[in-house]
């Protein structure tokens, strides 16, 4: 079941999301056999409170969440959480943050060579407080300078997680794979929003939340085809995996690997099960490794 | 922490239109603290779990009580015995006893008795003497099940004891429990700052990892309710903040 994500080796193709695992600690549940990676709660330089709640809204096949990153900071994550990370048989990647590109460099420096810290994958749904809060996903030239000032900071692997909410991916994928990108992961959650009609506002106190789960996933394999196509390094699929099927839907449709997020809070065990089920899948006919399935990834 | 797929034993009426629901899940039962609670999903069902409070243990059976609010919990009460739930818990932080309190105060409004039930024998386990005070709309609404050595019923309307609030209703006490909506629970923090609260909040996992249960605290930042909570010290909350309406009727 193992995938090579450019130079690096998953032990299986499915890792879990950041911001639906914590720091991997919290959840005794959880099948540590059946992932392959884990991507860590989105992380700033310095503590952050979140927003206020009501933080998240359930919505058709989907939710939206307005978290506001909270977090406590990088120093906490590397005294609490790394050395446990240092301990486990997969890699642990943190989601970076930040408000400009030097703030994602000073975060990448600091935790460059960490014990634990096995790569970084750059959120670029953050606004860019010196372009006037434009989000850097947004802009190529932006994506590319958070891109390239994370890479100069780092011989780890560098993953770029892109936003759907632009008009061409493929623009996006091109300028952070030349700025230097190891991989792509595909999709970040798309912005939405409810209204309640009890008291005519809406229902998140941030007014706009992430909509996330299986209401995305069709727009998701979409955009994470249209991001394979567009560049040579791996794509990482995201976007209401909740079954071995939704999971071979990206595989097929070009990406290397991918990772499971809001079905987690549904189903503690769906990792597992996207795991077996795809395994099974495999075995049935007769392919050795997720790599030997046939892609559709034709290339113009 | 337990995943069961846990069979639906029978269901009753304790209040109007307030049910309580049996299931059978041993490993919940036997571990389950007083203020904990269950995130309970189902197929077909809404997407995410929906978070009750163990209302009572008996044997490998736990109950929940609930309402019909919304499309959730209207489809829990559609379900009759043997149909099945997955049913992940005890999660969450419960009341604690401490050592050495003579007297407790259980102040439970609507729907709020339930976390108090469990706490209610835990307390008389203890050789605690428990004044439990039950507040609700009129006659009707009051849970028939409340129980403690001294039991004091307040209504809104005066049409069972006390007329008024079950905070006003309520004696002083060594140890003040408190569960209902959060803006009973604000009078609550007004009155006793050291009380315990089980508050209510939207969850998204209640396992503490997506942070969509945030309760705001007077020292800033923000906890979450299904892992440092849902059983807060009342003075520790920052009650401006919570949302009191959550447009959520099924505690009144
Ligand atoms: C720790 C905890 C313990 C709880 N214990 C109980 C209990 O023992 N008995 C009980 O009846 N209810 C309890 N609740 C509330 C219960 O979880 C909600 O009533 C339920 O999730 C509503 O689901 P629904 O699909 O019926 O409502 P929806 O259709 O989702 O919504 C109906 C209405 O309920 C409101 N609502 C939805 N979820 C919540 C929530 N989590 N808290 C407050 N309002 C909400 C919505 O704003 C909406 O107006 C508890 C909540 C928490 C967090
Ligand atoms: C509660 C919540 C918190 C999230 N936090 C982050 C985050 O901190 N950083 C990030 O890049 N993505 C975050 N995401 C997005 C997910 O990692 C994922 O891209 C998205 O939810 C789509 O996948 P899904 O449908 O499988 O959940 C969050 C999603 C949710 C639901
Ligand atoms: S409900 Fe997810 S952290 Fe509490």
């Amino acid at each position: 079941m193992s995938v090579d994500v450019g130079a690096l080796t998953l032990r299986g193709p499915i890792l879990a999301a950041s911001g639906t695992f914590g720091y991997g600690t919290e959840v005794p549940l959880l099948e540590r056999r059946a992932l392959g990676g884990m991507v860590s709660k989105g992380i700033f330089l310095r503590p952050r409170s979140g927003t206020p709640p009501p933080r998240i809204v359930e919505t058709p096949s989907g939710m939206l969440n307005a978290i506001g990153l909270q977090g406590p900071g990088v120093e906490a994550l590397i005294r609490d959480y790394a050395p446990k990370w240092a301990e486990w048989d997969f890699p642990v990647f943190v989601n970076i943050n930040g408000e400009s590109a030097a703030e994602y460099a000073e975060l990448t420096a600091r935790l460059d060579g960490v014990p634990g810290v096995a790569g970084f994958e750059i959120n670029i749904s953050c606004p860019n407080v010196e372009q006037g809060g434009l989000y850097f996903g947004n802009d190529p030239r932006a994506a590319a300078a958070v891109t390239d000032a994370v890479r100069k900071r780092t011989r780890l692997p560098v993953w770029v997680k892109l936003t759907p909410m632009v008009s061409d991916i493929g623009v996006i994928a091109r300028a952070v794979e030349a700025a230097g990108a190891d991989a792509l992961c595909a999709i970040n959650t798309f912005v939405g929003m409810s209204i309640d009609l009890n008291v005519y506002q809406p229902r998140l106190s941030f007014r706009t939340g992430g909509l996330s789960g299986p209401a995305i996933r069709p727009l998701a394999v979409h955009l994470a085809h249209q991001a394979a196509r567009a560049v040579r390094i791996p794509v990482i699929g995201i976007g209401g995996i909740a079954t071995a099927e939704d999971a071979l839907e990206f595989l097929v449709a070009g990406c290397t690997a991918v990772q499971v997020g809001t079905a987690t809070f549904v189903n503690p065990r769906a990792i597992a099960e996207v795991h077996d089920g795809i395994a099974a899948f495999l075995g049935a006919r007769g392919l050795s490794s997720p790599a030997d399935l046939p892609r559709y990834l034709p290339r113009d | 922490m337990f995943l069961v797929d846990a069979r639906i034993t029978g269901k009753r009426l304790v209040a109007r239109d307030m049910y309580v629901i049996t299931m059978h899940a041993p490993p919940i039962a036997s571990t389950v603290l007083p203020g904990q609670f269950v995130n309970i999903g189902w197929s077909p069902g809404p997407m995410l779990r929906r978070p009750f409070s163990v209302y009572r243990v008996d044997g490998e059976r736990i109950e929940i009580v609930l309402k019909a609010v919304g499309v959730g919990t209207a489809q829990l009460l559609s379900m009759t015995q043997g149909d099945r739930v997955s049913c992940l818990g005890p999660l969450g932080h419960g009341f604690e006893f401490g050592a050495g309190p003579r007297s407790a105060v259980l102040v439970s409004g609507g729907l709020g008795v339930a976390s108090m039930t469990l706490a209610a024998r835990q307390a008389a386990s203890l050789g605690i003497r428990v004044t439990w005070v039950h507040g609700a709309r009129t006659k009707e609404d009051l849970c028939s099940e409340s129980d403690g050595d001294d039991l004091i019923w307040a209504t809104d309307d005066g049409s069972k004891g006390v007329k008024g609030t079950a905070v006003a209703a309520a004696p002083d006490a060594d140890l003040v429990l408190a569960c209902g909506p959060n803006r009973m629970l604000a009078a609550v923090a007004a009155r006793w700052p050291e009380a315990q609260v089980a508050v209510e909040t939207y969850m998204g996992c209640g396992t503490g990892v997506c942070l969509g249960c945030a309760v705001p605290l007077k020292r800033g930042g923000y906890d979450r309710a299904c892992r440092e909570g849902p059983v807060y010290r009342a003075s520790d909350i920052d009650w401006a903040t919570l949302p009191s309406h959550l447009s959520y009727a099924a505690t009144p």
